[in-house]
């Protein structure tokens, strides 16, 4: 017995080292995490301020800020794709791989490891998006911040799902960069869904579905934003986003297994 | 002449090896426009409505400017990439005089981010209406001044410094203060309108009157739209920035290259 929980205890200890590996890398991008911290100010100072006076929905401007911090945790949580590449192009995939931990872990704590530097990340961002629009339920923002820690874990298992199905950088490059266009437009981070149902049918329907919809409108839900909110009851997104989670981290997990043996990543 | 020829080839070559990342770009240019245009289109204030009629013929011509912006922005990396890995010694050796190496730099850039922009225009023309000839011809003058003043500035930024992290840092803070604090994305007006009431400070507002984005936008919503009215002040306002900038950037270039 106490052997079992000695060997649980080492596993558990590589897990984390894993984890521990892939949020220091992060933090190595200064560059990026400086970038993304001055958009994020200006995007509240600058379009947020003024074009919550072109618009003619109440509160936009809390709203907006909201939706804000729903899009730098998604760019951030995507990064961890880049790194897959970096590493596939820089020769570490073969030291990663003679590392003394199992294909499991390393799978594992990569996976976790994306998700959590991104919410590390994206904690001071949240927390000035707080002092602009507040806390009204501290119950129900402690749901959301849950639900927001599944979604940068799903959004994560994304990015590693399609760098290692697509196998040209340049290719992922792009095709995140059209991703992030269409599943950023096409969900309620910038505006309220019946505006999107409005100016488009099939606009709207996508957004009904996409798991940055879940995620801002928990979010908004959480900090009291309740004006524009497309849902009247939290547990339909949160499970929307407990699906996306599972789905895409699973699906990592096992595509990245599969292909990290005998140079598939090559 | 000739040698100015062989740099624009070099540097359109360059520009064409991105040529999936261009078609990713536009694409996402695209979805601005189609998508989030169309949604704020449903969301206007009526006294906006009023001023604009419509946000999608509004942002069209802002996002030519913002294509143009960026993409004319793009020599800069490249000419920063040269510095860190001293490819700048190959080009000084290169037989062509300095002041024809510098400016056929910037010349290309500027070129680059016509050609980038004009599935932007055309888009912009096909959907918001046509200009006149005349007009059209001001257009296109005027967006190769701008894209030559943004391509001085991107190489001015670039020869500066070595290092790419501090290039990267500096050409964001550009970024979003010359997109942000401009006409780009919203009427001018409001901008006006917080700065009036001591929201928004009032450099901010004459940055934002002077900003060579906010000009060229309004010159061409002017020609297509009616609104704002046409003044010769965005004309004078794109020439100066891009007689400073290209000025410039030719002299910083020749300087630091050769210091280097």
């Amino acid at each position: 017995m106490k052997r079992r929980r000695k060997r649980e205890a080492k596993t558990t200890r590589k897990l984390l080292y894993v984890v521990e590996r892939d949020v220091r890398l992060f933090f190595q991008y200064k560059v990026m995490v400086i970038m993304r911290a001055i958009w994020f100010v200006s995007q509240i100072a600058f379009f947020g301020l003024i074009a919550s006076r072109m618009v003619a929905v109440e509160d936009y401007f809390r709203y907006y800020v909201g939706g804000l911090s729903i899009m730098t945790l998604y760019s951030a949580a995507i990064f961890i794709g880049f790194d897959i590449y970096e590493e596939a192009e820089h020769g570490v995939f073969e030291y990663l791989l003679s590392l003394p931990v199992t294909r499991r872990q390393l799978v594992l704590g990569r996976s976790i490891g994306g998700g959590l530097r991104a919410f590390i990340y994206v904690g001071p961002l949240v927390c000035i998006s707080l002092y602009v629009i507040g806390i009204v339920n501290p119950l129900n923002f402690l749901l959301a911040l849950f639900s927001l820690f599944l979604f940068a874990f799903g959004v994560s298992g994304m990015s590693i799902t399609l760098a290692v199905v697509i196998k040209s950088s340049d290719r992922f490059d792009i095709l995140m960069g059209v991703l992030d266009a269409l599943i950023v437009r096409l969900s309620t981070a910038m505006y309220p869904l019946s505006f999107v149902k409005e100016a488009n049918p099939l606009y709207g329907w996508i957004a009904n579905f996409n798991p940055v919809t879940f995620a801002a409108d928990l979010f908004r839900w959480g900090a009291g934003i309740e004006a524009a909110l497309s849902f009247e009851n939290p547990l339909l997104p949160f499970l929307g986003i407990v699906m996306f989670f599972a789905f895409f981290t699973f699906l990592g997990i096992i595509l990245y297994d599969k292909t990290i043996e005998g140079g598939g990543w090559r | 002449m000739r040698h100015i020829v062989h740099i624009l080839e070099n540097d359109f070559r360059n520009f064409f090896r991105y040529k999936w990342w261009l078609v990713g770009l536009i694409s996402m240019n695209l979805t601005d426009l189609f998508i989030m245009a169309i949604v704020y289109n449903r969301m206007l204030n009526p006294a906006i409505i009023q001023q604009i009629k419509s946000y999608f013929n509004f942002f069209a011509p802002g996002l030519t400017v913002t294509g143009l912006f960026a993409s004319a922005f793009m020599i800069g990396r490249e000419v920063n990439m040269e510095k860190r890995r001293e490819v700048h010694q190959y080009m000084l050796s290169l037989p062509m005089t300095r002041f024809e190496l510098a400016f056929g730099r910037v010349l290309s850039g500027g070129l680059r981010g016509m050609v980038y922009m004009s599935p932007l225009l055309a888009t912009c023309f096909v959907f918001v209406g046509l200009p006149t000839l005349e007009q059209f011809l001001v257009i296109l003058v005027v967006l190769f001044f701008l894209a030559m003043g943004i391509s001085g500035l991107s190489i001015a930024i670039a020869v500066s410094t070595k290092s790419l992290d501090k290039f990267v840092t500096a050409r964001g803070l550009v970024y979003y203060l010359l997109f942000f604090c401009s006409s780009v994305f919203y009427p001018f007006s409001l901008i006006e309108q917080l700065g009036r009431e001591g929201k928004f400070p009032m450099f901010l507002v004459a940055f934002a009157r002077a900003n060579p984005l906010s000009n060229a936008s309004d010159l061409i919503r002017s020609f297509l739209l009616g609104t704002p009215p046409f003044s010769p002040e965005m004309i004078v306002s794109v020439l100066i920035f891009s007689a400073v900038f290209t000025t410039f950037a030719a002299f910083a270039y020749i300087k630091l290259i050769e210091r280097a």
